[in-house]
């Protein structure tokens, strides 16, 4: 009975309509090995998350371990704002666990009451690996355009403005890799911005148009 | 509902986090022995901050990188100090018995001045003047002297513990600052980091200026006392470099004791004259070339405020006080500005 294969006692109890065996758990097995402290990749899990990022993917392994180290990994509750609109800014985020949302704040008078309550418009939420702030970068004095809150609990890694001047001047390559991603977010949303642009101004143009045609 | 005790959170979070603030600075006060060289490992840290990016731009690691500059610069200083320590030593005490040389010469000086005053316009310049200075400065200098085996007890505790400080300053300045960080609280951290950034930067800037601008005036006093063979030349241009840290004082400071050696020992002939010509030209460069290069573009507070700080520095930290007040007073400024434009609202571009 002992000797008997594992197989060879589950296809005995199929073709008795027995009730099979427990199975092996897998997913738990590997869920213990991998909390043990010293495996290696819960070590050091940031570089690994960097390496995901699509905007980061020109870094080389090493690269990411230094930017790594000039991270700051920051936590934030459920409502919490991570910063506010017109407040000037030093950070760049990169979201590691939780959701953000992007919110705009417009000053509007509401008819009903005399105060005024800031109206908020809510831009776009942003999940795991997705990254806000870059501007805060590449300004001099930069004012945030919107205001970012959390939405779950969120961690966030941050790189700050004197943290980039402190990989320039000890790590220039990783300081210009780090950068070329932030110009290539910002050309991206340029370009994006400039057909936006042309578009709106065809459709003015459009209605101009279609103006005179109806005053003539 | 989550909102609320988010705000409660963040509030004594933000209590908490100005409570350590203010226990680390009270016992920083409390506790001088500790602080003391902490204080200097700290501003020594600050001279050699600025070498370690250029080793690791090398693609060297920090350790390393900082065990390169602390071992290099052991091994540097430590045959020119053997050589120079006994020289000191021997004019040090010279300088005891040439003393009362200097006094017997402004007394001579002062009593034919008087006469000539006396002279010119028939009124009598009494003495009380000249012996309550000289009693004054006797007074002050064994002070001074009696002071000396408590300063060397505690130069022997911080032969070994400023080297230590530095090297783990350098070492694990980074980290430490990384984990005081992990307290601020998120609502002021970008802003609490910026500026602690920004004051540090300012710090290490101004003194690293300084002690370039120091060691030059230093150097080149030195050489040419020493090229003159001006007795003392040594502990002249030392004291001439030491006091030069001090701003707009200190040039001056620097410059009387030489003037008085000079006469002293040389007269009104051309040796004293070679002597000023010197200073002059040493203080010139320092104003002219070194001072608008150097310190000037870090720090651009107004000639009134530099002064009142220096005299606060002084008589709050004594000569620490006086090296470390301008940047204070710069670092200051900065926060005020930071919160003029937070309460007016100011967005400055």
């Amino acid at each position: 009975m002992v000797n008997d294969s594992f197989e060879k006692e589950v296809n005995d109890k199929v073709r008795d309509n027995q009730a099979l065996p427990t199975k092996l758990d897998i997913p738990i097995l590997k869920y213990f090995w991998q909390s043990n402290p010293l495996f290696a990749s819960n070590k050091n899990s940031i570089p690994r998350f960097l390496r995901k990022i699509k905007v980061l993917e020109n870094f080389s392994d090493n690269e990411l371990r230094v930017l790594s180290k000039s991270m700051h990994f920051r936590q934030f509750t459920d409502g919490e704002k991570i910063f506010n609109q017109n407040d000037v800014g030093v950070g760049f985020y990169f979201i590691y666990s939780g959701r953000v949302d992007i919110i705009v704040e417009d000053e509007q008078i509401v008819k009903d009451s005399n105060a005024s309550i800031p109206k908020m418009n809510h831009i776009v939420s942003l999940d795991k690996m997705d990254y806000f702030g870059e501007l805060a970068l590449l300004q001099q004095q930069s004012i945030r355009n919107a205001s970012a809150v959390a939405r779950e609990s969120c961690q966030l890694l941050g790189i700050f403005k004197p943290d980039l001047e402190n990989l320039i001047n000890s790590n220039p390559t990783v300081a210009t890799r780090l950068l070329q991603a932030v110009s290539v977010i910002t050309a991206n949303r340029l370009f994006s911005l400039t057909n936006e642009v042309r578009r709106l101004k065809f459709k003015i143009k459009e209605l101009e148009v279609k103006n005179g045609n109806n005053n003539k | 509902m989550a909102t609320i005790t988010n705000k409660r959170t963040e509030k004594i979070r933000v209590f908490l986090f100005f409570f350590v603030l203010f226990i680390f600075s009270c016992s920083l006060v409390l506790f001088p022995r500790v602080a003391v060289p902490i204080c200097v490992a700290y501003v020594i840290s600050l001279i050699f901050g600025p070498a370690i990016p250029f080793i690791m731009r090398l693609g060297i690691r920090r350790t390393m990188a900082v065990n390169i500059i602390f071992f290099g610069f052991l091994f540097i200083f430590s045959y020119p100090l053997v050589r120079v320590t006994p020289v000191i030593t021997s004019e040090a005490q010279n300088l005891q018995y040439y003393l009362p040389k200097v006094e017997r010469f402004i007394k001579s000086e002062y009593r034919g001045l008087t006469k000539k005053v006396e002279e010119k316009t028939g009124y009598v310049v009494g003495n009380e003047i000249l012996i309550d200075t000289l009693k004054f400065a006797k007074d002050s200098t064994t002070n001074i002297l009696l002071k000396v085996p408590k300063y060397v007890g505690n130069f022997l505790e911080w032969i070994f513990l400023v080297p230590l400080f530095v090297f783990f300053m350098l070492k694990d300045g980074k980290s430490f600052k990384k984990k005081f960080l992990r307290i601020v609280p998120n609502s002021i951290f970008e802003r609490v980091y910026y500026l602690s950034h920004q004051f540090n930067r300012q710090l290490g800037d101004y003194i690293f200026a300084k002690f370039v601008e120091a060691s030059l005036v230093g150097v080149i006093i030195t050489t040419g006392l020493m090229i003159l063979d001006v007795r003392f030349g040594i502990l002249l241009g030392i004291v001439a470099g030491v006091t030069n840290v001090i701003p707009y004082l200190g040039p001056i400071l620097g410059t009387v004791p030489a003037i008085i050696f000079g006469l002293v020992e040389y007269g009104w002939g051309p040796t004293f004259g070679a002597i000023v010509i010197l200073y002059s030209v040493a203080n010139a460069i320092d104003i002219a070339l070194v001072f608008p290069i150097l310190v000037s573009k870090i720090v651009n507070l107004h000639p009134l405020i530099v002064v009142i700080s220096v005299i606060l520095g002084s008589t709050f930290l004594g000569v620490l006080g006086m090296v470390v007040s301008i940047p204070v007073a710069a670092a200051l400024k900065l926060i005020c500005i930071e919160i003029y434009n937070e309460v007016y609202g100011v967005k400055s571009q």
